[in-house]
């Protein structure tokens, strides 16, 4: 009974939290495993990193961006085109890939951030367009155009990418480090400021803040976080077309945001998971499947406001129950 | 030349809104530890002139000065670090957030220094210390026992209170409150008033309403503004027997006496 008690006071705890949920999607994904096999479960893991990665900006910062698949995209190129020309070691590939992704936004950011909403929207789907051509036509020398072109990465002792195991494993890896980061940061300050700015922005600089900064950096998060997803899919397929950057795709991340709840990050994995499932499995099914993602996201709209995880907290209220104060 | 530099001037402040002039060659000059209330009927430009002198928007015209620097063109997040805090007018407090987390953000910006950068984005936001500081906040509005509850659930004077522990946990230098008493109950007035009558030595203060009898005790000078113009300022007594004071309040009246 007392270890039972010091245990639950440990999940009290910051620290003792993160712990727990990075436990319990780790355990969720495993018991995906037999249930999805192993393709697609790492699939549905890097849909998640992205899912996570666009969270960040809109179900936190309350910014909807019509364009994320640039930034996915332009991880998934850096990736290609630094393995096909500087060096083929996978780890510092992908390193590149998430230093790519925030560059654009640091490059980008400025322009994008100035703007709310509908505009906001649309001018990242704007330069998301221009992504898609300048990959697609102008520069499809370097990219393969249409047809996209192989990436091959070499191995690295035991860490060979080609095996599945090893990169369901290392995606995970992934996913829980992306989650945890996120975690710190939405539970700081930073969090509260960028909740803030998503109800009343015009209040958070009266509280001394410079909210330009701040989306700034949120922006930067946001599109880092979307091409480290787009580096570890070209990793999984060893092949990169421009479908990954696609800006009529975009949808689907916002549906899948939707579909989980925005605002928290177990939504997002939730959302993405549903998401991928729904694309995966009905569309073998039904070809015309979009239109049953259609009464989905209309039975999300109307009748979970706040996500399916949103639901599942408000009625359960066990996971969100106010601490205990000292006083 | 007086040795004391004003804390806050305006010189000449003019904006013009598409040719709507709401505040117009507006020269203002506030010593500092002074209580000011600013009066007059709606659409005065009162709350516009508040909205200059802490950056939300920039005048057209003339120039704005903080202890004789000139902050004409300085952002809003500026202004309040140098000690320039404002209320709203229509009661902004986030409500989607739990009330103690309202407090959070002007803690920290108020105790962090360069070094708590990284604090700023890795630190638990509710660690023991800050949320010593933001309860104490709490405290002194006497709403510290609903530290927990979500903000949309408190009352609108709740609310009220709540907006002035975030503007006090700012350190201000001078205080701009807009319309502070407004849609609170009788009682509720009562409880504010009292906690600005305690605050109010340890820095100077603008305040804005309409009814005067609200502020009458508060403040030491009033200044009146109609149709963007600064009217009148004086002690009040003085102002409220001002016959062109009174023509804007009331009207043009020949029985009324002069009582106050």
């Amino acid at each position: 009974m007392k270890t039972d008690n010091k245990m639950m006071s440990l999940f009290k705890t910051d620290a003792g939290r993160s712990f727990l949920d990075i436990a319990v999607i780790g355990a969720g994904f495993l018991a995906l495993l037999p249930i999805l096999g192993i393709n697609r479960t790492t699939d549905f893991m890097i849909f998640c990193v992205f899912v996570l990665g666009f969270n960040i900006l809109y179900g936190f910062m309350g910014r909807l961006s019509f364009g994320h698949m640039l930034y996915l995209g332009t991880g998934a190129y850096a990736i290609t085109l630094f393995s096909e020309h500087v060096s083929q070691n996978p780890l510092l590939a992908i390193l590149a890939g998430i230093c790519a992704g925030a560059l654009i936004g640091v490059i980008l950011g400025p322009i994008i951030v100035r703007t709310t909403g509908a505009c906001f929207a649309l001018i990242n789907l704007a330069f998301d367009q221009v992504g898609y051509f300048l990959v697609l036509v102008a520069f499809s020398k370097y990219t393969g155009g249409e047809d996209g072109m192989s990436v091959y990465f070499s191995k690295m002792g035991f860490l060979d990418f080609g095996q599945k195991p090893v990169m369901f494993g290392f995606t995970l890896l992934c996913l829980l480090l992306t989650y945890y980061l996120l975690k710190k940061f939405t539970s700081s300050p930073y969090g509260i400021l960028i909740k803030s700015i998503k109800e009343n922005e015009t209040r958070v600089k009266f509280l001394g803040y410079n909210t330009f900064n701040y989306k700034w950096i949120t922006f930067i998060i946001s599109t880092t976080i979307a091409a480290f997803a787009g580096a570890l899919s070209i990793l999984n397929y060893g092949y990169v077309t421009p479908s990954f950057i696609d800006p009529s795709r975009a949808v689907e991340v916002i549906f899948a945001a939707l579909i989980g709840g925005s605002g928290s990050l177990y939504g997002a994995i939730i959302g993405g998971v549903i998401y991928m499932a729904i694309s995966n499995y009905l569309a073998s099914y039904i070809s015309r499947w979009e239109m049953f993602l259609g009464i989905a996201l209309l039975i999300c709209v109307f009748r979970f406001r706040s996500g399916i995880w949103g639901f599942v907290v408000d009625k359960l209220k066990i996971l969100d129950q106010p601490k205990e104060r000292i006083s | 030349m007086t040795q004391e530099q004003p804390i806050i001037e305006t010189k000449g402040a003019t904006i013009n809104f598409n040719g709507l002039v709401a505040v117009d060659s507006v020269n203002f000059t506030m010593k500092e530890g002074e209580a000011i209330g600013v009066i007059g009927p709606n659409g005065a430009g009162k709350t516009t002139f508040f909205n200059l002198l802490t950056g939300l928007f920039f005048p057209t015209r003339g120039k704005i000065f903080f202890f004789g620097r000139d902050i004409t063109a300085v952002p809003p997040h500026k202004r309040v670090m140098m000690g320039i805090v404002r209320t709203f007018q229509l009661v902004s407090v986030f409500d989607t957030l739990p009330v103690i987390d309202n407090l959070i953000l002007s803690t920290h910006r108020i105790s962090g220094n360069q070094e708590s950068r990284g604090k700023f984005f890795f630190s638990d936001a509710h660690h023991h210390q800050m949320e010593a500081r933001c309860l104490d906040a709490l405290k002194l509005m006497g709403i510290e026992n609903k530290a927990d509850i979500m903000t949309a659930e408190l009352s609108y004077g709740d609310k009220r209170k709540l907006e002035l522990a975030v503007a006090l946990s700012l350190n201000p230098k001078i205080l701009l409150l807009d319309e502070p008493f407004a849609g609170l109950s009788d009682m509720e007035i009562c409880e504010v008033s009292r906690i600005i009558a305690e605050v109010k030595k340890k820095f100077s203060f603008v305040i804005i309403e309409h009814k005067i009898s609200h502020i009458i005790d508060l403040v030491e000078r009033l200044c009146v503004m109609h149709e963007g113009k600064l009217i009148a300022e004086g002690p009040p007594s003085e102002v409220l027997c001002d016959p062109l004071v009174r023509e804007v309040y009331w009207g043009k009246e020949e029985g009324l006496t002069c009582s106050v």
